[in-house]
């Protein structure tokens, strides 16, 4: 008697995961894994004459044989890192400061005001870097009528700008994690450092970053992501020159057409995001779930 | 004698709340010292003004002798065990425990024999490698407090630290508190609302009370000595009873109540005749007989038992009396009262000298125990 009801919730528990599984199943399924199957097969291809394919590796040999691929992938990555560590040395002491110094009205308010600029798009975010940037903007025109310079000073275009846009947008991403960590410090434990004979230093270093870890890492991990994956702030603020990585899938894909050698530049910078990611994981002795959770 | 502590008309105020307000007192070398009070009363607050966490707004705090309002938490030569222990989760207890050694700067060599000595001193032999969320409840308070006596304070400080231990637990740990402070000739701050905590491990106890120590003194002088009603109410279980004063002749005191039983007492102070009093009569003191005593008692009182409250060696008996208070009174285990059941009338007595009696306080007293 009693077997029979509690097979029939079985089956509803079991029908009741599945249709909530459904949607993310789905949205994986279609969304990333697919694309990212076809992206393999299509970069494993090469085209002989029109709607003629042969299986080929040309489209990766291309890519290690011309150094200006290669020399944008390498740059990517090493401004994709540079503006990771930088954004958090500059969100560390401000999440310190909303988590730990402030309480109640002035902590909700500066955290908040950390998120105003996601309110408008990146698009319009950057086109204020520019305003402010440009040869007739607003920081050089202040220069020259403080007559520190004698003619318009162009602030664009060059690797600096790229760099001051890629925190900017990042900033964010960073701070949330560092602030919900640094929360869950204990002031205590903070407390017993200095009590037992710790400078400030030995404080931050010994307590207060091995908790925040988790959060420092999660934190780099996302800004890393969104960086090395950014194009709008790296064509606007770069110019021509900028040479991303996302531009040169944006140019094979959009300008010349040539999905193949697209789809393999995107397979490599997929791999390449991965790679430093478990890097990361491994120098720091972090584990993805932890860091993640 | 030369003393570890000394305090000096110390003050700390939030806006117009004075959580500390001219607390004077010196600690003698190698003590056991216990500050007691309800939670609020700004013990926390005394605490961490010596530890360097709060900056006093007036007065001194001198450790061995030398002024240390000007010196930094880090800088002072006392440590602190914090009321949730504040052991640092990312560490093993030998990491925990050489954090300070290498602040102050030992030679790495000694760090290995220094913290096996306290391991085994707080009797965690071997402990070194484990983790912290290895550690049961009382291990951790003990690598807590080796954490802090490995760096040879002249003061330690603890801030409750037993609160958060099962009650079986606690008493074995009031027991090894005051053995590791023996065995140290440390000078221990132990701040506590527990008075029974305070009351066993202490060599003198203040007990405080809206920022201001009401009084210092031993344990038993606090319990059967209180100079105020607070402490009469505080220290230990206490039946009140509220009266007028109708006589005083030296220090006896004859009270009326207000249904004209009439009460004797011992008082310290003079007191106005017809003034309103709180006599305190602790449960232990009162006599339980069947019938009345013979032999003349200075207060005797026929009473009805409402309830018996067993729980062991410290069962207790509610009788109500003629004119419905509701008195406690110790009821010792032997078979002459195995025979009392609740609606039975009985007698309490006791001896004028056993009770004591304070003037009504204007301020709010803690709640009468019943």
């Amino acid at each position: 008697m009693s077997a029979e009801p509690s097979n029939a919730n079985r089956t509803q528990y079991r029908l009741g995961f599945w249709l909530l599984l459904a949607p993310i199943v789905l949205w994986l399924g279609l969304l990333i894994i697919l694309p990212h199957i076809d992206m393999v097969l299509v970069s494993l291809r090469e085209r002989i004459a029109s709607r003629q394919y042969e299986f080929s590796f040309s489209n990766y040999t291309a890519f290690f044989t011309e150094p200006l691929y290669w020399n944008t992938f390498v740059r990517t990555a090493v401004m994709s890192i540079l503006a990771t560590v930088l954004t958090l040395i500059i969100a560390f002491p401000v999440s310190f400061y909303i988590a730990k110094v402030l309480t109640g009205r002035p902590k909700i308010a500066l955290f908040i005001l950390c998120l105003i600029p996601f309110w408008v798009s990146e698009l319009v975010r950057t086109y204020g870097w520019m305003i402010l940037l440009r040869e007739t903007g607003l920081i050089s025109g202040a220069l020259q009528w403080l007559g520190l310079v004698d003619q318009p000073v162009e602030m664009l275009y060059n690797d600096v700008a790229i760099m001051v846009g890629l925190i900017y947008t990042s900033m964010l991403f960073m701070v949330v994690p560092l602030v919900t960590t640094l929360d869950s410090l204990d002031n205590s434990l903070i407390e017993a450092g200095y009590d037992l004979g710790g400078s400030s230093w030995h404080v931050m270093r010994s307590i207060v970053i091995p908790h925040a870890m988790p959060g420092i890492m999660s934190g780099c991990i996302v800004v890393f992501m969104l960086t090395l994956g950014n194009y709008l702030t790296p064509t606007l603020l770069g110019g021509k020159d900028s040479l991303w990585f996302t531009e040169q899938i944006y140019t094979q894909f959009i300008t010349r057409f040539n999905w193949e050698q697209g789809a393999a530049f995107g397979i490599l910078l997929l791999i390449l995001s991965s790679l430093i990611v478990w890097l990361g994981l491994k120098i720091t002795r972090q584990s993805f779930t932890r860091v993640m959770s | 004698m030369q003393e570890d502590l000394a305090c000096t008309l110390l003050s700390k105020h939030f806006g117009e709340f004075a959580a500390v307000d001219e607390v004077s007192f010196s600690i003698p070398r190698g003590a056991f010292f216990s500050i007691l009070g309800p939670s609020g009363c700004g013990k926390t607050t005394l605490l961490r003004m010596l530890a360097g966490f709060q900056q006093p707004d007036s007065g001194d705090i001198l450790i061995k002798g030398s002024s240390v309002l000007h010196t930094p938490p880090n800088k002072r030569p006392v440590n602190m065990v914090f009321q949730h222990l504040a052991l640092f989760p990312t560490m093993s207890v030998a990491q925990n425990i050489a954090y300070g050694l290498k602040r102050k700067g030992v030679p790495k060599r000694e760090h290995a024999t220094l913290i096996d000595d306290v391991l085994a001193k707080v009797q965690l032999p071997g402990y070194g490698d484990k983790r912290i969320d290895q550690l049961s409840g009382g291990q951790k308070q003990r690598v807590a407090i080796a954490r802090c006596l490995v760096l040879n304070p002249a003061v330690l400080l603890l801030d409750e630290p037993l609160g958060a231990l099962d009650l079986k637990l606690r008493e074995q740990m009031k027991i090894e508190l005051k053995r590791l402070q023996r065995e140290f000739k440390t000078t221990f701050v132990y701040i506590t609302h527990d008075q029974s905590e305070a009351l066993v491990m202490s060599d003198h106890v203040a007990v405080m009370n809206k920022g201001r120590f009401e009084q210092v003194g031993t344990p038993q002088e606090l319990y059967y000595q209180p100079k105020t009603a607070f402490v009469a109410s505080f220290v230990g279980d206490s039946n009140q009873y509220a009266g007028t004063v109708k006589e005083q002749s030296g220090q006896l005191i004859t009270i009326v109540t207000e249904h004209g039983v009439r009460l004797l007492s011992h008082g310290g102070q003079p007191m106005p005749l017809g003034s309103p009093v709180t006599l305190f009569i602790r449960p232990e003191v009162m006599q339980i007989s069947t019938s009345r005593p013979e032999a003349e008692q200075d207060n005797c009182l026929q009473v009805t038992i409402l309830r018996m409250l067993f729980d062991g060696a410290r069962s207790q008996l509610q009788v109500e009396t003629s004119e419905g208070a509701v008195l406690t009174v110790a009821l010792p285990q032997t078979a002459d009262y195995q025979a009392l059941e609740p609606g039975r009338s009985v007698y309490v007595s006791w001896q004028a000298s056993q009770c004591l009696c304070f003037p009504v306080a204007t301020e709010t007293q803690p709640e009468a125990v019943q």
